[in-house]
């Protein structure tokens, strides 16, 4: 087991330093010269110089990558050319927007599938699977920023449940913070929700078909026993799989949906960063959200470890 | 105790069984015998209740004097598991992987009601013991990966009998394991039935097995029982003409001068080979370990010889296959086919492979679904330099199919529209078209029906007294080994511990191993005089 | 019979049995519905997108203006046919590059399962999946501005790994069946048993993948079009119209509606049209039912 999670966590980790390599390369070699990129076209020499001085553009671009990965290992992305602050304070507040949001409609969207999904497997055929799959169908044609705006539409403007954006900060209390994310959540959730039941249905399906469930069936277990007992723990393989993806599309959607709802997070953060090419905090965040998929996937990936035993082998 | 009458299933109006009708009594042996596609499978989920969606049933199965038929859902749940037992034909993939042994040996007694999870604990630790798997090697916490095939086996049946049925229902419980393998779980069950006072169905395609054990037997054909009796008088006075003809299949000999070798030119030298594997690694700092499959490996096959090889899985007779094919890099050793020595260097395995070809075991996976027969057959004119035009291709297909017994029409079809022992015959074509000096059999009659099985054979015979070919003949069966073979070569654990002419071999093997070999493999007439002779003596 | 004729008789069979598959039927004519409509708009509109009549703005839905007209006057139903157009063509190419770049590889990968190429292949491929396309387009975005050939490179660059990944997996499973090791035994070498046994085979599955990620592009076009990291105005985009019209939802309802909903048609019938074709080219499922 601890062999197995160090394995994965070494092939992880390399993903990680390979990733930190290609955005650094996009971003800060690419371009050229980082300096005048950030400053457009009209920009003085002397600043272009004074701009090139504090991001610390000396030195071959290797030089460069390890001094900033040695930064950024030490929680120093640098300084952001536009806010004047350090990127890492400036992520910090915007990740506890984008995280608890991405966190709770993962937790919405598998509240409602793993029971959606056995209903359907159990019921094979039944009106209930019709309505399953037929929803779902739907649910994943709908683009989740076009959904947000039908909430929108629906739930504050029309019933005026919700207010239509903004977040009030977590300082106002955890009912209130919980309230302004939910309609994101929910926008985010119901489109995952709909992949991840249907996952759930032909993986149970599949499970139901295999050998091992007809011997527990010969040994009297009724066809819902054998569901519960034998095949919904086979069945999380699969699963897990598509949860451990879905994080990184719902973080991914959340950049969107913020826009929709206007929710000061990483997703606002790089688009001001983008539009004002402050290339610094746009480096930082996308290196920061690649690194919460990674621990995701690492987290599967033990997840996995747990559900299936032949992963966990004693030698 | 249980009794059949007028048993009729049809899938989505697809008849399966037609008036099936047998009785057995308290605590005997019932063998169900047929090949594949006779229902036999069918008639035992008919039993346990657990036929396919779309199915329609009817007639009577009694058992203690209740129709099972007229039983509904959770009825049957409570049968299951409790008065009647089964075990099934795949023991790689009958157990739950994500659960212990223990929990699913104990599920049996839970699920029913019995007892509680130590109790439960308890019975299942006195049944593994029970099935022959002792607490100080086989805890209750092993995982199914843990253990053999066999050994799953020994669990799945530790389930099927913790409660003692009445009724063991055995589907092919052996067919997909080792002959010696296959003997320990046979006389597991035999033990089981004496101590219990169970009655047991077995149902198996090899008559052998039910010689030995079966009190009485039905013989079924296409859904039909076509004859039942008694086990001893039955093997005597057969009536029906299937069971005639599946009798005399299942020992087939075919017509063959027993060698056709000529001289001593040998074909195929196999010298000293040795094939080690890497393993994973376990450490990032200690080296690779090695594992040998094939261990300093020598023999010969003369031209026109039938040499079998013969040994049980995993004994590292495929990787010898594969390593002749020049399909791997042996780490030491020589082959060499017509004097030339063989290597995984393209040219060379090019050139070695104008004289051998293959045929596999498996004949639904031999061929692409996707190109005619006439393709698939020409395939192997890849290794010639100069390639037959259209026409002389066309010619020589169906020139070949006609020396395997297939008309020329065939080379147009798609393989989906043939059965496997015709499938096994375009095999034999696909390795003859190239006129090869050698053939290797890998298994190559292992998946067929008896019936068919003895087709072939013939087939291979006929071909070698025409065309004077070479066959390396590899088996786990040695029955069909000794059908076919002029000499027989006996491997384990990848090293060749006898070595002899075949007839020689199966009178008076010297190897201790190729002796148990030889006694755990199903023999008709030996289980019958071993049994006239215990009745004579009880 | 020749060849041809036998494939004639193969895709006669594949087309009977499509045309019984309810899902692949409604999906087709759906995708051909947007495909026809993206194909008119080159030659004719109900009316010019280009042309603001601002006496027009905010018609509701009516004979005159089918979807209604938007804030500058514009007619919805114009721009979504225009706007399918964009969608189409960014989710073709980018499947497209899905495809060719992601197949060879995985093809590869599998022939040299294990090897140094695999492992490199393979890892790269966990690499491209921990970007999701947004991200990538973020990245391309930020150095070489917006625009919607960064939308389709961003959307190739996520489609290559499922590509890649899929081709790996179905290889490795054809490579231990006996064909193929009888296709070596007949001297056949790993690229052109790889080009001659294992393409051919894994090529409904494919084409199953590539409908589904035809409508993941068509979802991730309009997610990207509507943060501004696609179709730059003057170029109609679905996603777009709906970045346009958030903050007049109040106002103007059907001007959110319809872009939204030519989405969620197209989206839905390639999925159905996806799901029928799973059905129909799965060699077992269509044994099962004979």
């Amino acid at each position: 087991m601890l062999r197995y999670a160090l394995k994965r966590f070494l092939s992880l980790s390399l993903s990680l330093v390979a990733a930190s390599v290609v955005i650094f390369f996009v971003i800060e070699v690419v371009p050229g010269d980082p300096a005048s990129y950030m400053l457009g076209l009209n920009a003085q020499p002397d600043t272009v110089a004074a701009l090139r001085q504090e991001l610390g553009l000396e030195g071959s671009a290797i030089e460069r990558y390890f001094r900033w990965v040695t930064g950024v290992v030490q929680g120093d992305f640098g300084v952001s050319y536009t806010y004047r602050t350090p990127v890492s304070e400036l992520i910090a507040d915007r990740l506890w927007v984008s995280l608890p949001l991405a966190v709770y409609a993962l937790t919405l969207s598998t509240l409602i599938a793993f029971p959606a999904g056995i209903v359907a497997a159990s019921r094979r055929g039944s009106a209930a699977d019709t309505t399953v799959m037929g929803v779902t169908q739907f649910g994943i044609a709908v683009p989740n920023f076009w959904f947000a705006m039908l909430l929108v539409l629906l739930f504050s403007i029309t019933l005026r449940w919700f207010s239509a954006g903004g977040f009030p900060g977590w300082e106002e209390g955890l009912i209130s913070g919980i309230k302004a994310l939910t309609l994101p959540a929910v926008a985010l959730a119901l489109p995952q929700a709909s992949i991840l039941a249907r996952v759930m249905r032909s993986a149970l399906l599949d499970t139901l078909d295999e050998d091992f469930v007809r011997t527990a069936r010969a040994k009297g277990l009724s066809r819902s026993q054998a569901l519960w007992r034998h095949a919904l723990r086979n069945a999380m393989i699969p699963v897990l799989t598509i949860i451990g993806l879905q994080f990184s599309f719902l973080l991914a959607g959340a950049i969107i949906i913020e826009n929709v709802f206007f929710l000061p997070g990483l997703g606002r953060l790089v688009f001001q960063g983008i539009t004002q090419r402050d290339l610094i905090v746009v480096e930082s965040v996308v290196l920061i959200l690649v690194l919460a998929i990674i621990v995701v996937t690492f987290l599967v990936d033990l997840a996995y470890a747990w559900v299936d035993p032949r992963l966990r082998q004693r030698s | 105790m249980l009794s059949a009458a007028n048993v009729n299933l049809s899938v989505f109006d697809t008849p399966i069984l037609r008036n099936v009708a047998f009785e057995i009594g308290e605590g005997e042996i019932f063998g169900l015998i047929g090949e594949s596609g006779s229902g036999k499978s069918m008639t035992a989920y008919t039993i346990m209740g657990l036929t396919p969606v779309g199915s329609k049933r009817s007639g009577r199965i009694v058992l203690d004097g209740d129709n099972l038929l007229d039983k509904t859902e959770a009825q049957m749940c409570a049968i299951r598991g409790g008065s009647v037992g089964m075990v099934f034909q795949e023991p790689m993939t009958a157990l739950n992987p994500v659960k212990t042994i223990g929990e699913q040996v104990g599920e049996t007694a839970m699920i029913h009601g019995a007892m509680g999870r130590r109790e439960a604990a308890a019975l299942a630790r006195g049944t593994l013991d029970r099935v022959g798997l002792p607490a100080d090697r086989f805890p209750l916490d092993r995982y199914p990966h843990e253990l053999s095939g066999g050994q799953r086996q020994r669990v799945v049946i530790a389930m099927a009998i913790a409660l003692r049925p009445r009724l063991l229902i055995a589907d092919e419980p052996t067919t997909a394991l080792d002959v010696t393998t296959q003997a320990q779980i046979i006389m597991l069950l035999r033990q089981l039935v004496s101590e219990d006072g169970m009655a047991l169905m077995l149902i198996t395609h090899d008559l052998g097995v039910v010689a030995d054990i079966a009190d009485h037997i039905a013989i079924m054909k296409d859904g039909e029982v076509v004859e039942a009796g008694e086990t001893v008088s039955l093997f005597r006075n057969m009536t029906h003409p299937y069971s005639r003809a599946l009798f005399e299949a299942s020992d087939h000999v075919p017509d063959r001068t027993s060698s056709q070798a000529t001289g001593d030119t040998p074909i195929l030298e196999v010298a000293d080979v040795v094939r080690d594997y890497q393993l994973p690694r376990t450490s990032l700092f200690a080296p690779p370990a090695h594992f040998r499959a094939v261990d300093g490996v020598s023999f010969t096959i003369r031209r026109g010889e039938s040499l079998g090889l013969v040994g049980e899985s995993g004994c590292g007779k495929s990787t010898l296959t594969r390593a002749i094919l020049a399909l791997e890099q042996v780490q030491g050793g020589t082959i060499s086919i017509d004097g030339e020595p063989i290597s995984a260097d393209a040219e060379i395995a090019h050139r070695a492979r104008r004289k051998m070809q293959v045929v596999f075991q498996d004949p639904y996976g031999s061929f692409n679904p996707r190109h005619r027969v006439e393709r698939l057959v020409a395939e192997p004119f890849h290794l010639l330099s100069e390639k037959p035009s259209a026409g002389e291709r066309r010619a020589r297909v169906e020139a070949v199919l006609a020396n395997v017994g297939l008309a020329a029409a065939d080379a147009d079809k798609y393989i989906h529209e043939f059965s496997g022992g015709q499938r096994q015959r375009v095999a034999i074509a696909r390795a003859l078209i190239i006129e090869p000096e050698l053939i290797i059999l890998d298994e190559a009659v292992s998946a067929l029906d008896v019936s068919i099985r003895a087709q072939i054979l013939d087939l291979l015979a006929d071909l070698t007294a025409r065309l004077n070919i070479s066959y390396l003949f590899i088996a786990h069966d040695l029955s069909v080994v000794r059908a076919i073979t002029d000499r027989v070569l006996v491997m384990k654990a990848g090293q060749i511990v006898e070595e002899g002419p075949t007839e020689q071999i199966f009178k008076a093997a010297q190897h201790p191993y190729t002796q148990a070999l030889i006694a755990a493999t199903p023999n008709i007439d030996r289980a019958l005089a071993a049994r006239s002779k215990g009745a004579a003596a009880g | 019979m020749s060849e041809v004729e036998v494939n004639r008789a193969e895709a006669n069979e594949i087309w009977r049995s499509a045309l019984r598959s309810r899902s692949f039927v409604i999906g087709a004519v759906v995708t051909v519905v947007f495909v026809v409509a993206a194909l008119v708009s080159f030659l004719w509109t109900p009316y010019d997108v280009t042309e603001l009549v601002i006496a027009d703005r905010f018609k509701r839905p009516s004979a005159g203006h089918w979807f209604g007209t938007d804030q500058f006057g514009r007619d919805i139903f114009s721009m979504v046919m225009v706007g399918a157009r964009t969608s189409i063509a960014v989710a073709v190419v980018a499947v497209g590059i899905g495809v060719v770049a992601g197949v060879p590889l995985g093809l590869a990968a599998a022939a040299k399962r294990d090897s140094l190429l695999d492992e490199v292949i393979m890892r790269s491929n966990d690499m491209i999946f921990s970007f999701p396309a947004l991200l990538i387009a973020i990245l391309i975005t930020a150095v070489f501005g917006p625009g919607v050939v960064n939308a389709i490179i961003a959307i190739g660059i996520f489609n290559t790994p499922v590509f890649a990944r899929l081709a790996r997996g179905a290889a490795l499973s054809l490579w231990t069946r006996d064909f193929l090791l009888a296709a070596r035994v007949a001297g056949k070498g790993k690229a052109l048993i790889s080009l001659e046994h294992i393409l051919p085979n894994i090529t409904n599955l494919l084409i199953v993948q590539g409908t589904i990620q035809f409508s993941l592009g068509i979802l991730a076009e309009a997610g990207l079009s509507y943060v501004g990291l696609g179709a730059q105005p003057p170029l109609p985009s679905w996603g777009r119209m709906l970045a346009e019209s958030q903050t007049l939802i109040s106002i103007a309802p059907h001007v959110a509606i319809f872009p939204g909903l030519a989405i969620v048609l197209t989206v839905l019938g390639l999925n159905l049209m996806g799901d029928g074709l799973r059905d129909i080219l799965d060699p077992r499922l269509r044994r099962a039912r004979n």
